[in-house]
């Protein structure tokens, strides 16, 4: 009895390895994979490779998990099998604003603030191996095609969001055909 | 039994063990590489090639789209200072002293990272809120109710947890975030 059991549980311990490693690997794709779908409608434009710029956070509205109500967020769902995705980032005075880039991983690929500019624009090439970011633009290398650019600004009271969305809705993402960028 | 229908047993029982066991322990406050300091913890690898499964999984869970700890850390207590888990009918003092980052604030949700309906739409206060004594100490109140002062409401959630952002973190809060100081969360009563 013993016996013919020993073996099965065995294989059965395996295939509880498996399935516990294979849901930790799982969980950031398939997450990030109902976020981009959810971000990418964030103002109804549903599209990839452009930003939408969301209000603020607030109870009603959490388009992500734990989201800071201090924080004004703009995301670009981004999808390189359409070509390098150019990122524009207009620059805002005198506070905190960043530009990630995650991957479908959850990976950070970049973050570039206002330290890291010195206060000026930021201006990102997202693109895949073998391909060159154009003039002017830093090149940032993904391992997958799609992935969120998202930029925070801060805001130091809320009265402030309507000037601060006319600046950051001057930022841009935006696909370039590869075959223009290697003329 | 027939051997195929044993292996079948237990290759079912492993496979559906194994998804349980996961999501439990992503659900869970168990810790993979986590700091803990006080009541707060953090990771400090999140959102890089360095980060383990366990904790990219509850990191995309808790904090998806977290920024890595050059940028900012991020610091969540689900208890207070002594341990007991946070109640929204309770009434917390936050008390602390300049933080070594270039901003800081400190939001309260519930679940997995949720902001909690109240009368008054807060949900967070910013470093620049409280006021600071000669020293730089400060003070704000959670609580379930209105106070004087600066006042984060729970919005009666059962449960909540805070979270410490700090952004551009500098010394012993990006390189040694454990013996950081950071604020302490005391409780005053509950209704």
């Amino acid at each position: 009895m013993t016996r013919n059991w020993l073996i099965p549980i065995i294989v059965g311990l395996i295939a509880l390895a498996v399935a516990w490693q294979g849901t930790l690997v799982a969980t950031p794709y398939v997450l990030m994979s109902a976020a981009m779908k959810r971000i990418g409608n964030a103002d109804g434009n549903g599209r990839a490779n452009v930003f939408a710029f969301g209000p603020m956070a607030t109870a009603d509205r959490q388009p992500i998990v734990r989201p800071s109500p201090d924080l004004v967020y703009s995301s670009c769902v981004f999808d390189l099998s359409q070509g390098v995705v150019l990122v524009d980032v207009e620059p805002v005075p005198e506070r905190y604003w960043s530009i990630s880039i995650f991957d479908a991983r959850t990976d950070v690929a970049a973050v570039r603030s206002d330290r890291d500019t010195g206060g000026k624009a930021a201006r990102l090439a997202l693109l895949r191996d073998g391909q060159k970011a154009p003039a002017g633009y830093e090149a940032v290398e993904l391992g997958y095609d799609r992935g969120i650019a998202l930029i925070r600004i801060l805001l130091s009271d809320p009265s402030e969001f309507e000037q601060i969305d006319a600046i950051r809705r001057k930022s841009k993402c935006r696909t370039v055909d590869a075959k223009l960028l290697e003329k | 039994m027939k051997p195929w229908l044993r292996y079948s047993i237990c290759i079912l029982l492993g496979l559906g063990g194994g998804t349980a066991l996961a999501v439990s322990q992503v659900r869970s406050d168990y810790a993979d590489k986590q700091v803990k300091n006080g009541p707060w913890s953090a990771n400090t690898d999140q959102g890089t090639a360095k980060a383990s499964a366990m904790t990219r999984a509850k990191v995309a869970l808790n904090g998806l789209l977290a920024l890595p700890a050059k940028e900012a850390m991020y610091f969540i207590s689900r208890t207070d200072s002594d341990g007991a888990l946070l109640d929204g009918k309770c009434t917390y003092k936050v008390s602390g002293g300049e933080l070594d980052a270039r901003w800081w604030s400190i939001t309260l949700y519930k679940g997995e990272g949720w902001l909690v309906k109240n009368a008054a739409n807060r949900w967070s206060v910013g470093g620049n809120a409280p006021v600071r004594d000669e020293k730089g100490h400060w003070t704000f109140t959670v609580a379930p109710e209105k106070v004087d002062g600066v006042w984060l409401p729970t919005g009666r959630t059962p449960r909540f947890d805070l979270t410490l952002r700090t952004y551009h973190p500098r010394g012993s809060l990006l390189n040694d975030p454990a013996k950081a100081k950071l604020p302490t969360i005391t409780k005053e009563s509950c209704a």
